[in-house]
């Protein structure tokens, strides 16, 4: 399958990249297991204020091993599974325009709509990878000590991060098809990103303005709560269906717009809406 | 196959408030080199990059070997190769790794050995990684993948651009041998006497217009001439006020003129008078541009020739 070298491409230039982020999660994941037995008594004794437990983005009481790898895991690592959909975002299409080789990559026989297409298949495969590489981490500690998770849980729990990272990643990608440079892609998604876990911490925190919650991917996400609840389906598939749409989005921005040869781009903002409602239109 | 290389049909292209083409309208036919000339902003690199569908025109259309170069842009694509003007590689990848991947996109046209034979002509260590090559073996490998999948037509924007003379040469021979294989090569310069040296036709572009087709052979063949002579004594005013006959340049007793129909007007004007030294310029097409752009754009030769300094 000859028509594959941008994914094939796109996983190679990540391998390094996937590897690094996979052991960061593996390092949180089997230290928080290793931990557990000797914070297992004093938690049950601690109480958590109202402000740290809003910010741990769950109701599970940190006492239980799912509120405590919720805590030490879960509730965390899924930022820096945002890092990484940022970089591949950006990367996919405003790096290429802002590094000039989109030129080239287009000059050949391939379809706008293939590189995107190849590119978040690889974003895929890499989100998937960091996040098997994170559970290695379970496998490796949870037979060793005595918490009351099984592998199959926690590797449920895992697969629960896939669907955040690929709508950040589908955000970050249609930021890089509408905004001038990847600087400005990256910026955008990151802010929007902040601003959503501050609404989340904040809706946890504060009872009037609990209902907000439910406007951020992070309460559809729910951190460790697929431990003791399962997947929550429909979650699943809002953060997909939403991930799915700017992958929608951003084929028909980027197949409707011109190419960018990099250099300098000013912040254009007439041009960028232009853009925006060319794809959306 | 009758079809024309490249047929551009009205195409206007604006970015915001800049006209960057202003209604171009050009054919170029197959089998020959073909140069696009014209100073640095004038449109070239937005025309070519509207045959590879990288950008849209606002108006009109363009065709490449028959197909049209947006709806049909992928078979445009499998058939022609293509040398940005601002070349940039993947950074991190090897040279033959870059060739492999470019390769991969046309595997039916993949031919290992005449790659291997373009890497040997011009001279390219293509186990180096691309960040660690110079600004001309960039250049040389950016050549390499263009040309590897013989493709039916080859769109070159500027280049022999930090290429040696010694590489230039090859690299006019390599696009001989295209043309002489029944393909067609339509490159993009700033530099006049590389227009001259390499193609058969040439196309000039200013400001985002057409402003002259010519073949090349043809408009060297007109004969201009730039004569310059030393009078022994001052010469009289008026005496270059011939037809199809400029005074360029008077400074004492020498005076520069400029033939653009024949130069027998000029030696019948000056043979009355004592003649200390005469010499003349072989045309060349700069020349023949200003000459050209006397006749069709107005203004005196001395500003044309100005302008055209500026340009190249």
């Amino acid at each position: 399958m000859p028509r594959a070298s941008v994914f094939a491409k796109s996983l190679r230039d990540q391998r390094w990249q996937v590897l690094g982020f996979g052991l960061a999660l593996a390092i949180m994941s089997s230290t928080a297991v290793f931990l557990w037995p000797s914070v297992r008594d004093t938690l049950q004794n601690f109480v958590l204020p109202d402000a740290v437990k809003a910010f741990l983005g769950t109701d599970l009481s940190i006492a239980t091993p799912a509120g405590y790898l919720s805590a030490r895991y879960f509730g965390w690592v899924d930022i820096l599974l945002i890092v990484y959909a940022v970089l591949q975002g950006t990367g996919a299409i405003a790096g290429e325009e802002s590094n000039g080789t989109m030129d080239l990559l287009l000059a050949q026989p391939i379809a706008r709509r293939a590189v995107i297409v190849q590119k978040t298949a690889a974003a895929v495969v890499g989100s998937a990878a960091i996040i098997a590489i994170g559970w290695l981490g379970f496998a490796l500690a949870i037979p060793f000590i005595g918490i009351e998770v099984s592998l199959s849980d926690a590797a449920i729990a895992s697969a629960n991060m896939l669907p955040i990272t690929l709508l950040f990643f589908a955000l970050s990608l249609w930021s890089g098809a509408v905004a001038p440079s990847r600087a400005v892609a990256a910026g955008m998604v990151i802010g929007l990103a902040t601003a959503a876990y501050f609404v989340s911490t904040l809706a946890n925190g504060v009872d009037s303005l609990r209902n907000l919650r439910y406007a951020t991917p992070f309460y559809y996400y729910g951190a460790g709560e697929p431990l003791v609840y399962g997947i929550a389906w429909w979650h699943v598939g809002l953060l997909l269906g939403i991930a799915a749409m700017f992958v929608v989005l951003t084929v028909r921005t980027f197949e409707a717009r011109d190419i960018s040869t990099g250099g300098a781009a000013d912040v254009d903002v007439a041009s960028m809406l232009r853009r925006i409602f060319a794809g959306g239109a | 196959m009758g079809e024309a290389a490249i047929e551009f049909a009205g195409v206007v292209k604006d970015y915001g408030q800049t006209r960057a083409l202003a209604g171009i309208d050009l054919t170029v036919e197959r089998g020959q080199i073909f140069g696009f000339l014209g100073p640095n902003g004038a449109g070239k690199t937005t025309a070519i990059r509207v045959l590879l569908d990288l950008i849209r025109p606002n108006a009109g259309s363009a065709r490449v070997l028959g197909m049209d170069c947006h709806r049909e842009t992928i078979d445009v694509r499998k058939r022609v190769g293509y040398l940005p003007g601002d070349l940039r590689m993947y950074e991190g990848m090897r040279g033959d790794q870059f060739l492999d991947f470019i390769d991969a996109f046309r595997p039916e046209r993949r031919d290992p050995a005449y790659r291997h034979s373009l890497i040997e002509r011009l001279g390219l260590d293509s186990a180096k990684h691309i960040r660690a090559l110079s600004k001309g073996n960039r250049q040389k490998l950016g050549f390499i993948q263009a040309l590897m999948h013989r493709p039916e037509l080859l769109i070159l924007d500027e280049p022999t651009s930090g290429l040696d003379p010694l590489v230039q040469e090859e690299v006019a021979r390599i696009l001989e041998e295209v043309v002489a294989d029944g393909r067609t090569v339509f490159f993009s310069s700033h530099v006049l006497p590389e227009v001259e040296r390499l193609s058969h036709s040439v196309a000039i572009i200013r400001a985002g217009r057409i402003v002259a087709v010519e073949d090349v052979a043809r408009l060297k063949g007109r004969s201009v001439h730039v004569v310059q002579v030393t009078f022994a004594a001052p010469p009289p005013v008026g005496l270059f006020a011939l037809p199809g006959v400029q005074e360029l340049h008077r400074d004492g007793n020498t005076v520069r003129v400029q033939a653009s129909d024949s130069i027998d007007a000029v030696i019948k004007a000056i043979a009355r008078y004592e003649i200390v030294d005469l010499r003349t310029e072989q045309p060349n097409l700069e020349d023949v541009f200003l000459a050209f752009y006397s006749e069709h754009g107005g203004g005196d030769v001395e500003s044309g020739q100005e302008q055209q300094h500026a340009a190249s």
